[in-house]
């Protein structure tokens, strides 16, 4: 009797829990965005009449009316580093009204000798100030569970609850304790995994100081000094000069593609590629001077810089047609026009005395 | 300047036929930016008959492939005569669209 009038008032409050799922994703989505949190997983439930009918019947003596039932709506929030659920631990206790004497924090409650489920379990309330709708005042007296785990922890939850929390047969000993150790490795690993992002975000900070400093020599050149250096703009003074040619339109495109030619010609350092640019932009001006000059052509790619200073460094280096035929196999692929292509530009910088 | 346009159900064909300039630049576009008015994202364009593209035609081109990445998908340029191509390569166009 007492099930039923709980299963009724569920019934009843259905619509009020389906918008309070819809109000509370759509509030943590803006968060997490607002605050650049990237989340691998944002979900949620309502429990089943089934599934609530299996917790009465085990413990329905605790419940007097549905409202002390505090997990019927229930939001996961699932984040790629354990670090990350601080974070956003953090943020969800400004934005909701949270029952602390419901809440429990499974990282905490492990004795220090076990290893196992841990998350971050929050009861919660959406605050007026948040989202009121006069038509459903109850919404705002709702009360439900948001769970905050990292991936891995979401892995050994998932797992643990397939192989063995909801198996009808208790598992032997031996496989309980291999999934205790499995749970201790995860650990250890979700910890390096946030430890090494740290360090990785920490070596980024520091290149990027360093080339916002311009100790550009002691920068060595890979894909983030690269995209650090290319923040500068380097080479947007020659473009502007090349653009000038026609009064050409600038189209801003990637120099990315760039990164591997370079490192194909040596360059060691960021240094090394700002001394290729202070002393071959002229020869890469002059060349796109005799190229463009009287076309008419209005439009320039601004990656049309560093091809020429490029395609210089390597005449000047006195690797030829098959300098350039190879620098046009890097960056476009191998084909027969790379040779007619390596040709053309071969007579074009003797005719300006760019050999 | 002809086009002609073969749209199967997961790639559009275009074969483009003579010049493209300030005298049909215009119409050129019209053309091209009807094949968007469906759900084609991948586009390929043989341009063995293509003759010539002023920057007007470029400006078609990056729009086309701007609005195809848009849609995840791609623009493919085909067959261009080496004097075509040459116009891609001096205006660095070449390093933005795919050439094959």
């Amino acid at each position: 009797m007492h099930i039923e009038m709980l299963l009724d008032e569920y019934r009843q409050s259905l619509p009020v829990f389906r918008k309070l799922e819809s109000v509370v994703k759509e509030k943590l989505r803006q968060c997490f965005n607002e605050h650049g949190i990237v989340v691998a997983a944002l979900e949620s439930r309502i429990k089943t009449v089934a599934s609530l009918t299996k917790k009465l019947e085990l413990k329905g003596y605790k419940y007097h009316q549905l409202g002390d039932i505090t997990d019927v709506l229930g939001v996961r929030a699932v984040t790629f580093y354990n670090d990350d659920v601080d974070v956003i631990s953090a943020l969800m206790e400004k934005m909701f009204n949270i029952d602390w004497a419901n809440s429990i924090d499974k990282r905490k409650t492990l004795e220090i000798d076990r290893f196992g489920y841990l998350s971050l379990h929050y009861i919660c309330r959406v605050p007026e100030t948040m989202y009121y709708d006069p038509d459903m005042p109850q919404l705002n007296q709702i009360r439900f569970e948001l769970q905050m785990r990292s991936m891995l922890q979401h892995m050994w939850a998932n797992m643990y609850h397939d192989m063995g929390y909801k198996s009808d047969v208790e598992i032997p000993v031996e496989y309980q304790r291999n999934m205790i150790r499995l749970a201790g490795m995860l650990e250890m690993a979700d910890e390096q995994f946030s430890h090494l992002r740290k360090e990785i975000t920490d070596y980024r900070r520091h290149v990027q100081s360093l080339v916002a400093t311009g100790n550009f020599d002691e920068v060595p050149l890979n894909g983030d000094t690269f995209r650090s250096y290319l923040q500068l703009k380097p080479f947007r003074r020659l473009v502007e000069k090349i653009a000038g040619i026609n009064q050409a339109e600038v189209y801003e495109d990637s120099l990315l593609p760039y990164y591997d030619v370079l490192l194909h010609m040596g360059m060691k350092t960021i240094g090394d590629v700002e001394r290729l640019r202070r002393t071959y932009s002229e020869g890469a001006y002059q060349l796109a001077l005799i190229q463009l000059a009287g076309t008419g052509l209005d439009i320039v790619a601004s990656s049309v810089a560093l091809q020429n200073i490029c395609i210089v460094v390597i005449l000047k280096q006195g690797f030829g047609k098959a300098g350039l035929t190879r620098l046009f196999a890097v960056l476009y692929g191998e084909s027969d026009y790379n040779a007619q292509r390596a040709q053309r530009i071969y007579e074009q910088a003797l005719k300006i005395n760019l050999l | 300047m002809e086009i002609k346009i073969n749209k199967l159900p997961d790639k559009t064909y275009v074969t483009l036929n003579g010049r493209i300039d300030s005298t049909n630049a215009d119409q050129f576009q019209n053309d091209i930016f009807a094949l968007l008015e469906g759900d084609c994202k991948f586009v390929d364009i043989d341009c063995s008959e293509m003759s010539y593209t002023s920057s007007q035609g470029l400006r078609v081109f990056l729009l086309l492939q701007k609005s195809l990445i848009e849609r995840h998908g791609n623009l493919v340029m085909r067959n261009m005569n080496p004097h075509v191509k040459e116009v891609f390569d001096i205006t660095g166009f070449s390093n933005i669209i795919t050439i094959l």
